[in-house]
């Protein structure tokens, strides 16, 4: 007969918050990401417009400055919600390659070398892991939109004073608000295509296929239809639908050239792009769902 | 052998269906302490059983609880269970020490405590000289080891071991093997599972035979062949007339076949009834005419019984 002494004691002592938990993920996804020069340059030159903006604003409230590079005239660019607007659109267009090159890459390995029952046999979930991996791309994506754009509204506000900062408190919002949206769509699309095509590559493809092989189509759709519906399938557009009603600029009808009355210079309704957006995050959080399993069933 | 609820591994009923594939059905099952070593072929349910009292899974029917717990009490039941996958999943660039670190973090433990454990568990494992170096740079035993120290960092009184011995050399399937049974010989409800019969054998104290999501037998091995009636037993004795003992033997009817060995010292015995056989053997012995040298039973081991309950041959590397 076996004698069980029963001398194994588990850990009773102090725990940390279950919600900080799936900040231990980021920590070696990032530390891997950052080994890429790639990814340092793409960070570098998105980093390029704050400079450019920051000059800009710089400018803009200093004659002496001006004066010294050889500019003349009272002001080279009015900063306003189509300022910020434009450089957001800039901003997220180079977030979307930040994304496009990281993304499928933070998922796929954890699923091809069978990770995931080592994740989840601790008291650690799956939304916990997906919340880990997506803080990897909410992280860099961040460094790239929403802060370096805050940082330009403040200096904005202290160097024209008398209460802009205030007055203007619906572009903070704007920039706040429309970079999360952005950021959230594509690294949600990032992570799901990250869990269902391994090849990392492939995945990359696949991603700029679903933002421009799209917008080709509906454009096509748009073209051959004599309709603006064909829209709903551009993220881009959408985005910058979205984007402008957030910082009241006029809505996206400058895409072609066309005259008006023409069915295809018409917006797609403002709800129907939140909607698109929506339904998108929707889709992948199902397919992540489907995909991230402790087990694979093998038929 | 009954275990109460909160000591014990406890299926009651439980049926696992991935859709229409069958993971495992109608099992009923009381895992005590100690090591106990799930067998079976490919797709005979192992992992499905594995996974679902790690809490990885859910039953489709029936319920599993552990030491009296399930996975819906997720910070107690996870605190008690430590899992050895049998994949590397390691990320790039991440060294031994901070890989089993990181785990105690997912866990909760404060960076001290982790710290610590995780010193605890790599010396447990004889890893603390590698410790510092990167995972991708370790030889496959050695990620094995680091993976054995992970599923025991944070003294988990349930430790569920898939293939743990896999790729280890000798030395090294030696010292994890004495770990296993120190473990169980704790306390610990030890659930290894392996193809290796002939170690898994020596080590275990019940064994699981499963095929195709059943569970074909269980208990201590000897108690399992026991049971295989249609498989006459075989024992191999070594004595001084073998010819004579053959004779005797065969007076009896339980006994089926008797193959002498070649150097004339010993033969191998085929019996229908393992008792009946040694209470003759007692007598015969008793009347002082052979000089019985040994007895042991040929065939009680993992591998026979594997290959009497589900007629496929188990590896033995």
């Amino acid at each position: 007969m076996a004698v069980y002494k029963r001398t194994y004691k588990p850990y009773s002592g102090e725990l940390t918050a279950n919600w900080t938990r799936f900040t231990i993920l980021p920590r070696y996804s990032l530390a891997k990401i950052f080994d890429s020069k790639i990814l340092i340059g793409l960070l570098l030159v998105s980093l390029l417009p704050f400079l450019v903006a920051a000059t800009i604003i710089y400018l803009t409230h200093n004659p002496i400055a001006r004066t010294l590079i050889g500019m003349r005239g009272e002001n080279i660019l009015s900063i306003d919600n189509r300022f910020f607007f434009q450089l957001l659109k800039i901003q997220g267009s180079l977030a979307f390659l930040i994304t496009a090159w990281i993304g499928p890459g933070l998922v796929s390995p954890d699923l091809t070398n069978n990770a995931l029952p080592l994740y989840l046999c601790r008291p650690f979930s799956r939304v916990e892991y997906v919340l880990g991996k997506l803080s990897v791309l909410f992280f860099l994506l961040s460094l790239v939109t929403w802060v370096p754009d805050l940082f330009l509204y403040v200096l904005q506000g202290e160097l024209e004073g008398n209460g802009w900062l205030m007055a203007n408190l619906s572009i903070a919002y704007a920039i706040v608000a429309g970079s999360l949206l952005w950021i959230t769509v594509q690294s949600l699309l990032a992570l799901a295509l990250s869990a269902w095509v391994k090849w990392r590559i492939a995945a990359s493809g696949l991603m700029f296929a679903i933002f421009f092989v799209a917008a080709g189509f509906g454009e096509t759709f748009n073209q051959v239809l004599r309709t603006y519906w064909g829209h709903t399938i551009n993220l881009v557009y959408l985005i910058n639908e979205v984007w402008a009603d957030l910082f009241g600029v006029p809505t996206n009808v400058s895409f072609g050239r066309r005259g008006v009355g023409d069915p295809r210079t018409l917006s797609v309704p403002l709800g129907v792009a939140w909607a698109v957006l929506l339904s998108v995050c929707a889709l992948c959080l199902l397919l992540l769902n489907r995909r991230l399993r402790a087990r694979e069933v093998v038929r | 052998m009954a275990y109460a609820a909160n000591q014990s591994i406890l299926f009651d009923n439980v049926s696992k269906f991935y859709g229409d594939v069958l993971g495992v059905n109608r099992i009923s099952l009381a895992i005590g302490p100690g090591v106990t070593s799930l067998v079976g072929p490919n797709g005979s349910g192992k992992t499905t059983l594995m996974n679902l009292m790690t809490g990885l899974i859910w039953p489709t029917k029936g319920s599993v609880r552990v030491l009296g717990l399930t996975a819906q009490d997720p910070e107690r039941f996870f605190r008690l269970v430590g899992y050895c996958t049998q994949f590397d999943s390691f990320a790039r660039g991440v060294t031994g020490r901070e890989f089993i670190y990181d785990s105690l973090r997912l866990h909760g433990l404060t960076h001290k405590e982790a710290a610590d454990r995780t010193q605890e568990s790599l010396e447990r494992v004889n890893m603390t000289e590698a410790a510092d170096r990167k995972v991708a740079a370790y030889s496959k035993g050695m990620r094995q080891r680091v993976r054995l120290a992970q599923s025991i960092c944070h003294h988990p009184k349930v430790l569920v071991l898939d293939e743990p011995l896999n790729g280890l050399d000798p030395m090294a399937r030696a010292e994890s093997m004495a770990l296993f049974s120190a473990l169980g010989k704790d306390g610990m409800h030890v659930i290894i599972s392996s193809h290796i019969l002939h170690e898994v054998d020596r080590i275990s104290d019940q064994v699981i035979l499963l095929n195709s999501g059943y569970v074909v037998a269980e208990g201590q091995i000897q108690g399992v062949r026991d049971e295989v009636k249609e498989h006459p037993m075989q024992i191999m004795l070594r004595c001084s007339h073998p010819g004579l003992m053959a004779a005797k033997l065969f007076a009896q009817d339980h006994i089926m076949e008797a193959k002498l060995h070649d150097d004339g010292r010993g033969m191998l015995i085929r019996t229908r009834d393992a008792g009946r056989f040694y209470s003759q053997l007692h007598e015969i012995v008793l009347e002082g005419e052979i000089d019985l040298e040994a007895v042991a039973p040929a065939d009680d081991d993992v591998n026979s019984v594997y290959q009497y309950l589900i007629g496929s041959e188990g590896a033995t590397v």
